[in-house]
This record gives C-alpha cells, sequence and structure tokens, in this order.
C-alpha cells in the first residue's frame, strides 16, 4: 500500500488473495451460534471467545472489531468484566502502541500547545475513579421496528466499569485554555484508510469538558486498558454515550465554535422531535447523554416458570445522565409493580432491581421493567424511532410461560 | 497502598491518597483473521474487490432486508463520505449481489419461522396474565 492509504490498485491486489479462501466464519472462528432475535433476521451470529482478551462475543464484525456482549454476561453484579465488555471500532485499530513513544497533543484555542507523554498525563492532576456505563449510541439498533441499517446490535453495546485516570480538565490546564474557548474536541490513533474520508472524532462542549468526573483514563476494572478498549488512555464522560470516549487518544484540540466535523455535524444525530419513518426532512441533533433503561436478566423471552409459586426477577438498570430513581415491573392489564433497589455504585453505574411476584397464576404475557431517573426522565411504552436507531430505550419485554 | 474504596454508595470519585503510580507498557494484539466469507451468487468478486477493503463482509451481511434504491444508496454512500474507491462499472454487479443475497436470507428466515410455528404454540398462544 501506498503509505498505508487505499488505492484501486492495492484493494483489488489485496483481496485477490483472501478471495481464494472463503471458510465460514463461524467455523472458523470456532464456538457457537447466538440468534439475537432481530425482526426480520438475519439474526445469527458466532459467539466466540477469539479474539485477544475477550471472553465468549458476539461477533459483528471482525475488521474493524465490533463485538457484543450476550445478555447472560449482565445477569449477576453491576461491573463487567474487561472480558466481557463490548468492542466498537469505526475504522482500522492499531494493534500495537509503544508506551515510551505515545503522545497526546493538546492544542487549538490554548495558552500553549504542549505534547504530553502518559507520564506527563498521568502526573497531570489527582488520580479519579469513577464508575460509569459505556453504552453504544446504537445499542439495541437491530431491534428497531422497523428496522434501519447500520451495526444490528443486540441490547448487549453496553457495560459498565470502573475507570481511572484524571480529569481533563487538569490536562488541559497543562495547555492553559484561551479566551473564547467553545469545545474539546478528541483524536485517537486510529485513522480512515482512505484519504479524504473523516478521522473519527469527537467533541464536547466546555462546561462537560470540566466536569470533575470526565476523565482521561488508562485504568478499566484495575486494569491497564486493554488495546481493544483504546490503550493506553481513552476519554471517558460518565452519562453520555460511548461515542465521545474517544479511544487511542491522541490529540485533544479546544474549539472556539461549533464542531463542523462528521461524526458531530452530520453523523450520531437523531431528530430534534419525535417522527415517522416516512418522514425525510427534519432537524436533528447530536446524540449526547443516555436515557434510562432497564433489562430482566433473571430470565429471557420464552422462559418456562413454575404455576403456581412464587417468582423472583431480577436484573439491571441504569438511569443515564442522572441517577437512578425506580424500576418497576409493568405489563398488561395494569400490572404495575414496583422493584426493590440493589446497592448504589454511584450515579451512572448498573443498578441491579427485584422483585418478588406472590404467586404465578398463568403466563406473564410482554412484562418489562420500566426505569425512570432523577431527572423524571421515563422509559416510554413504545419505541421513538430514528432513522439511525440510536438511544434505544423503549421498555423491553418478555413473555413468561407458567406450567 | 492505603486507597479510597467505594464504600460509601453516594461516593461518586474515588480519589487515591497515596498517588497510585499509573505505569504503561507496550501493548500489541493479533486480531483473528477475517476469512471474506460471502455465499457464492453472482457478483461476488465484485463484492470482495470492491467493499472489503474497510470492513468485514459481515457489514453488508447482517443488514435487514432493504430495496435496490437503498443498496445503490449505501454504495454512494460508500464512496462519496468514506472515500471508498470503487470501480463504477462494478456498481450494478454489486447491488445485484446485495439483493440476491438479502432474497436468499430471507428465504432462509422464512424457512426458520415457519419451522418453528409449527411446532408447539409460541409464548404468545393462550396467555392469562399474573
Ligand atoms: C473506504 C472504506 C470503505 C469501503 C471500501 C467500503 N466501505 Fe462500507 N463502510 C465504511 C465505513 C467507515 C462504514 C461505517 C463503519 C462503522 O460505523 O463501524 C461502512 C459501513 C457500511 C455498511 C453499514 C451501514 C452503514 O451505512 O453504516 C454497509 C452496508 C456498507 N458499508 C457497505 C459497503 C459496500 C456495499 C461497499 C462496496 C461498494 C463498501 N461498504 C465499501 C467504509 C467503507
Amino acid at each position: 500500500m501506498d503509505g498505508g492509504k487505499l488505492t484501486r490498485r492495492t484493494l483489488i491486489a489485496g483481496a485477490g488473495g483472501a478471495a481464494l479462501t472463503a471458510p465460514v466464519l463461524g467455523q472458523k472462528l470456532a464456538g457457537h451460534l447466538i440468534d439475537l432475535g432481530l425482526p426480520g433476521g438475519p439474526s445469527l451470529r458466532p459467539l466466540t471467545p477469539a479474539f485477544p482478551g475477550k471472553g465468549e462475543m458476539i461477533v459483528q464484525r471482525i475488521r474493524p472489531p465490533l463485538l457484543e456482549a450476550p445478555m447472560s454476561v449482565f445477569r449477576e453484579g453491576v461491573i463487567t468484566p474487561n472480558d466481557r465488555m463490548f468492542v466498537r471500532w469505526n475504522w482500522d485499530m492499531p494493534t500495537s502502541v509503544k508506551a515510551a513513544d505515545h503522545r497526546v497533543a493538546v492544542g487549538g484555542a490554548v495558552k500553549h500547545a504542549v505534547s504530553l507523554t502518559l507520564d506527563e498525563i498521568a502526573s497531570a492532576g489527582e488520580h479519579v475513579s469513577v464508575v460509569a456505563i459505556n453504552q453504544c449510541a446504537g445499542n439495541g439498533r437491530g431491534l428497531s421496528d422497523p428496522r434501519v441499517t447500520g451495526t444490528q446490535w443486540g441490547n448487549g453495546a453496553m457495560g459498565c466499569a470502573k475507570w481511572t485516570g484524571v480529569r481533563l480538565k487538569d490536562v488541559l490546564a497543562k495547555a492553559g485554555v484561551a479566551d473564547g474557548a467553545a469545545r474539546v474536541r478528541f483524536a485517537g490513533l486510529d485513522v480512515p484508510l482512505t484519504d479524504g474520508a473523516p478521522q473519527f472524532i469527537k467533541s464536547i462542549p466546555m462546561d462537560i469538558a470540566m466536569r470533575d468526573d470526565v476523565l482521561v483514563a488508562w485504568g478499566m476494572n484495575d486494569e491497564p486498558l486493554p488495546l481493544l478498549h483504546g490503550f493506553p488512555l481513552r476519554i471517558v464522560v460518565p452519562g453520555w454515550f460511548s461515542t465521545y470516549w474517544v479511544k487511542m487518544l491522541a490529540t485533544i484540540e479546544v474549539l472556539t465554535g461549533e464542531d463542523d466535523s462528521y461524526y458531530v455535524a452530520k453523523s450520531y444525530r437523531v431528530p430534534a422531535a419525535p417522527i415517522t419513518p416516512d418522514e425525510k426532512d427534519f432537524e436533528t441533533v447530536a446524540i449526547t447523554a443516555m436515557p434510562p433503561r432497564a433489562f430482566i436478566t433473571s430470565h429471557a423471552d420464552g422462559d418456562v416458570v413454575a404455576k403456581g409459586k412464587p417468582l423472583v426477577l431480577e436484573g439491571i438498570a441504569m438511569g443515564g445522565e442522572a441517577a437512578l430513581a425506580k424500576v418497576d415491573l409493568v405489563g398488561e392489564r395494569g400490572l404495575e409493580i414496583p422493584c426493590s433497589l440493589g446497592p448504589d455504585e454511584g450515579p451512572f453505574a448498573f443498578r441491579r432491581w427485584q422483585v418478588t411476584i406472590p404467586e404465578v397464576t398463568g403466563n406473564l404475557a410482554q412484562i418489562g421493567v420500566r426505569a425512570a431517573n432523577v431527572n423524571g426522565a421515563v422509559q416510554p411504552e413504545s419505541l421513538a424511532w430514528n432513522p439511525s436507531g440510536y438511544a434505544r430505550n423503549v421498555i423491553e419485554r418478555i413473555t413468561l410461560r407458567a406450567q | 497502598m492505603k486507597r479510597l474504596a467505594f464504600i460509601l454508595p453516594a461516593l461518586l470519585l474515588a480519589s487515591c491518597d497515596s498517588a497510585p503510580q499509573a505505569t504503561f507498557a507496550d501493548a500489541s494484539i493479533t486480531l483473528p483473521d477475517d476469512p471474506l466469507d460471502l455465499p457464492d451468487l453472482p457478483g461476488r468478486d465484485a463484492v470482495i474487490g470492491n467493499c472489503t477493503a474497510c470492513h468485514s463482509p459481515s457489514t453488508m451481511l447482517q443488514q435487514p432486508k432493504v430495496s435496490r434504491e437503498k443498496w445503490e444508496k449505501q454504495v454512494a454512500k460508500m464512496i462519496e463520505i468514506y472515500k471508498a474507491p470503487v470501480d463504477p462499472a462494478a456498481i450494478p454487479q454489486i447491488v445485484d449481489y446485495m439483493v440476491a443475497v438479502q432474497a436468499e436470507q430471507a428465504a432462509a428466515e422464512q424457512g426458520n419461522v415457519s419451522r418453528e410455528t409449527s411446532g408447539q404454540a409460541g409464548p404468545k398462544g393462550g396467555l392469562e396474565g399474573v
């Protein structure tokens, strides 16, 4: 390849050899298939531990890697182990990073641009940890009805970890934020293969950047960030979708105006007001903070439960951009039972919930759990459909059969 | 080393009082091979030649069934936004191929659905509620 960039010639030359060997994805990766239950399909995906440092993960894409956690990962606790956290890269990711050579350039609207080593980042301020949910903006896209194109995630493009690093504002202070600063933009080591294609760069408003819990993190559950999760450093914005948590952080750029780059101005956007699937021209806003969500993890759709016996249901919930306030079990004919909440690991963490149905008298049709956060946001009954399938937070329902 | 852990439920940020040293070692991984697995239908070579440099075939194969026009738009998006170097002559073959693959997938899905419903009544049959 000329300079790593893609031309028609290298592209065809590169593909030729591989085309001769085309074994089945599932066979090649070993493991087995899992059914994501996407309406209308295709729904089967390989489930395999074939990726470095990962346990059994659903393979949405080998290259660049898109790995989803099977829902069974969320059956216990609130922390998602590193080997089961979802993986999401937009463009090819570097597969090796030399720590001593890595620099983070801090520039743009700053008093004096700096280029920081990892040790300089680590000594930029107090070391802090925050437990926060990392969720892809497109989590659950594959369940959209009507369906939309994009990565066809089930609900496993999420996880909750303890992130450790320094505050972004302390790193910014090394360069000194200049007057007129409006946003802070991040870029990682992952770059497009083609000239002129948009690099995956993302920015957040200044007031978010200066928050006490917005980090430049190197630790994930008390381990160094794995490469697949953005070694050596990634941005952590608790309460905001993962798209802002830029991985393999290499550049921090202070902007004085709006960000017109592709992944902020053109992509990762949702309708400003609800739309129907037929609507074409509508205003959009950037997707930012997360809404509340809840999941039943003790049972799956179609499971059989004992008739005449009590039933304990369990799961996880999140408040999104604000702490979880409550979780209710809801079902047909006005069924609504408040659930009890487990230990609180902070406003941006998963929280476990539990509820006991005193006696199962028949099938439990279309039951779900509905989370509300302290800001008053409540999960809706029906999907706020949008053409990119972002920010799904409709109440997820299952049916249990009594026998 | 003494550390503040998450003892207090309300504690959002835990500061480590003894400034634990962050140490950074080099990191490197090997990703699994991408077998470029695509169904054997006419146009497969055009798809392999034009559409697999930036991403695995699963990117195309996992999509829900969409119209021919939508596939034309997808290819145009790859060219216009992501600067995919696509041979213009190959575009109709790529679109034909994707439409044919999705027709096969839909037929397979139909097969699965009818097999499932021919068995015992699904969870939605005869419900009574709690
Ligand atoms: C120059 C790189 C490049 C080439 C070549 C390329 N694509 Fe893509 N494609 C992308 C990127 C980048 C994405 C978005 C990936 C992501 O979000 O993870 C994408 C996503 C997709 C998607 C998912 C839906 C969407 O819009 O995100 C489809 C379908 C797709 N490509 C089809 C094709 C087809 C068909 C071809 C061949 C004509 C092709 N691609 C060639 C870069 C490329």
